[in-house]
């Protein structure tokens, strides 16, 4: 057994692990928090997408041991306090860029380390390049790429009327 | 049209827990004292299993049991089924060989279910697997689909050349006149490749066991959570459908590999009395691969026959189905009832007759897949439809309008009667939206930059929403394709609809509220609706085939829902 702390969406969390014990079965067993999802064993998938110190990172490739005072943030750490969805999050609903919601978390956690990489206003292949890393099988993408467009734009200022998805 | 009723473009209901994170998919559920459970699984694809050795993984830290088929043998639980009866020509019924949750005897594909590990974690469980010794006799294996027949290799006893059944459908002697007449003959060998439907949720299973009163929880990734307590009810016989409850929370994506009910999902309910314990299972994504259910895998000579006309006279076709080690829950039904009903297409063509040979191989299950037959048809048609204009020197589209049917109804030789169409409008607006008038300035364009250009077409037609029971019955299938609704309308003027279809990505929760908003006038936010239990909801067939908006949202319809009046009285006599 070792000891890990960390913080996890602004709380800091120490415990007692198996050290091959993954980021992603730290976050979902020992921290309880099941919105970071696996969806396969070779890190292509990216339903485990987390931020750690700023930067997505698949917390299914990551020791929870290789986090020691890191500041970890998961899907259930980016809306406001009093529930007010981040941008990405209301992009995403607004624009049906989801069916089963079993990817969602990981595309809305590497949705906004996109804007923070490459900024608000993203050209469609630039959004699609960067989605390399995330796997649906239900939407086909399309949405997605535009729930991104639109989180994107959102997320420059202050918040804009969003239009209702087109289809 | 209201601003929330049928057709109107609404944020989903369901979302909001998807976007934040607290969505309840199967692995997310955790029950006090539970166990993990890990499934030591074949290396080849066919063995006899000759020893079982588990006394040092038994010995190992945290390690509850370790349980094999001949456990399962011993306290009487059946195999997993196929409820879906196909007849040979002959009339006499399909070969099923045995499908034990834990192998008996013999494995019969790389990733079979030889033994059920179960620990207080997973790694221990994991861990404990590499010590159980596994005595295999290995045998040759027979994985190709067109040579399965003759192989010399057999997968069950109960089928010597590895056929599982021998099945036609169609007018053999009008098919082989109009052969026998044809002024042009279209032949072609096509393979429909096998795949794997890898939804993004993997697919896990929590067994429970209440000893106070003898009863049975089972939260699984299902389709059909109904489906699943009457197969493991009735047939496997875990329990009195009285006694077992079946949860389907949210799931992650099934296309089809999820309706059926699977060897994990079973161990995991049967070994939760065993150990005392919850046990819990989630499956790794190769594991997925290995053993979700597969689609497709056909092999088939398919001809054409074509009068001086270009018109199509007649269509023949051999298919042989691989349907894998062994039969899955629908698995029969897909290269028959779901797929030979399709070959007119949306031609008229008056003779059609197919024959099929499903085949057993050391291969994972095939069944339902994303179309489930459907697609395989619209293949082979297509592919046929396109070669013989292209041999014929007629244009493709062209060669389609010729063909269409465009007399309603229209009776074709397989089965299904068309009640309305009109393919040749939507292939009107396909060419004027593709401009097709254009294409051959623009390949001519593309040739000039060393570029291949193209253009190709489908028509196709599906079968969705399979009904009604009386015919499907007639046609072998073991349970019937109607739905369940019931609608609860409370005091204060909320509406609860509780539903036998199931939404792994559909959207139910919102669009069956829109009915319900249309047809009662109340606001969206104050209808909810209730699925994937056994518990709330009484009864119902699950979500597949593109059933639930005509099934599921019919059900709801014939249900006696008040009149918009008493709901508002109700609400006022507070």
């Amino acid at each position: 057994m070792a000891t890990v702390s960390m913080t996890v969406n602004g709380k800091a969390v120490t415990a007692d692990i198996d050290p091959r014990t993954l980021l992603v079965q730290f976050i979902r067993e020992n921290q309880l928090l099941t919105g970071t999802h696996v969806g396969c064993d070779t890190s292509q998938c990216g339903a485990c997408v987390v931020h750690i110190d700023g930067k997505a990172v698949k917390a299914c490739t990551t020791l929870a041991l290789q986090c020691q005072g890191a500041n970890v943030v998961t899907i259930e750490g980016i809306a406001a306090a009093d529930g007010t969805l981040h941008p990405m999050q209301e992009a995403f609903r607004e624009h049906h860029g989801l069916q089963c919601g079993f990817c969602t978390p990981g595309m809305i956690m590497s949705a906004i380390d996109i804007v923070n990489r490459k900024g608000n206003d993203l050209d469609e292949h630039t959004i699609r390049e960067e989605l390399e890393g995330n796997i649906c099988r239900c939407t086909g993408y399309h949405n997605i790429v535009r729930a991104v467009d639109a989180g994107a734009k959102a997320m420059a200022g202050p918040a804009k009327p969003m239009k209702h998805a087109a289809e | 049209m209201s601003a929330t009723g049928i057709g109107a473009s609404v944020r989903r209901k369901e979302d909001h827990r998807f976007i934040t994170g607290s969505g309840r998919y199967t692995d997310d559920i955790n029950r006090p004292g539970q166990a993990h459970a890990y499934f030591l699984r074949s290396p080849h694809a066919h063995a006899t299993i000759k020893r079982i050795d588990a006394s040092r993984a038994l010995a190992m830290p945290g390690v509850l049991a370790v349980l094999t088929g001949d456990d399962l043998a011993a306290d009487k639980i059946g195999g997993l089924i196929c409820g879906w009866m196909i007849h040979n020509k002959d009339g006499s019924p399909m070969r099923a060989g045995g499908h034990p949750a834990l192998a008996q005897g013999k494995v019969r594909y790389v990733g079979d279910h030889v033994a059920v590990i179960i620990a207080d974690t997973l790694a221990q469980a994991r861990d404990a697997s590499e010590a159980v010794v596994v005595d295999y006799g290995v045998l040759p294996a027979v994985v190709d689909t067109a040579t399965a027949m003759t192989s010399k290799t057999v997968v069950h006893d109960v089928a010597p050349n590895n056929s599982v059944y021998n099945w036609h459908l169609g007018n053999k002697d009008d098919t082989e006149k109009a052969f026998k007449a044809a002024r042009h003959v279209v032949k072609m060998n096509i393979v429909n490749n096998r795949l794997a439907p890898n939804p993004m949720e993997p697919r896990a299973a929590i067994g429970l066991y209440d000893k106070a009163e003898d009863h049975y929880t089972l939260y699984t990734t299902s389709q059909n959570p109904h489906v699943a307590r009457l197969v493991l009810s009735a047939f496997i016989g875990i329990a009195p459908e009285n006694k077992l409850r079946v949860v389907a929370p949210d799931v992650g994506g099934g296309f089809g590999s999820k309706i059926f009910i699977y060897a994990e999902e079973t161990v995991c309910v049967w070994a939760s009395k065993k150990v005392g314990r919850p046990v819990k299972w989630n499956s790794d994504r190769t594991e997925a691969f290995l053993s979700d259910a597969h689609g497709r895998d056909h092999v088939t000579e398919a001809q054409m026959a074509i009068d001086e006309n270009g018109k199509i006279t007649g269509l023949r076709v051999h298919t042989i189905a691989n349907l894998g080690a062994y039969l899955s829950t629908f698995s029969s039904s897909v290269p028959t009832y779901l797929y030979a009903p399709l070959l007119s297409g949306q031609y008229n063509i008056p003779a059609i007759y197919a024959e099929v040979d499903a085949v057993y191989t050391t291969t994972a299950p095939v069944d339902a897949y994303r179309g489930a037959g459907r697609p395989e048809a619209t293949y082979v048609v297509e592919r046929l439809v396109e070669v013989a204009a292209r041999q014929l020197g007629i244009d493709p589209a062209k060669f389609r309008q010729m063909n269409y049917i465009t007399k309603f109804p229209h009776q074709t030789p397989v089965i299904m009667m068309y009640d309305a169409g009109n393919y040749n409008a939507s292939m009107k607006k396909a060419l004027d939206a593709a401009d097709y008038k254009g294409f051959g300035k623009r390949r001519k364009e593309a040739e000039k930059r060393g570029k291949l250009r193209g253009i190709g077409f489908s028509s196709y037609i599906e079968a969705c929403g399979i009904a009604p029971s009386a015919a499907v019955g007639s046609l072998g299938a073991g349970v019937g394709l109607w739905e369940s609704a019931e609608v609860r309308v409370n005091p204060i003027g909320t509406v609860e609809i509780l539903t036998g279809s199931h939404s792994h990505g559909q959207g139910h929760e919102t669009t069956f509220a829109q009915l319900v908003c249309e047809r009662l006038g109340v606001p969206l936010e104050s209808v909810s609706i209730i699925h994937g239990d056994t518990d709330k909801v009484q009864m119902g067939m699950g979500t597949y085939g593109s059933r639930s908006g005509a099934v599921g949202m019919s059900a709801i319809s014939s249900s006696k829902l008040p009149r918009r009046t008493s709901i508002s009285r109700t609400a006022s006599s507070r």
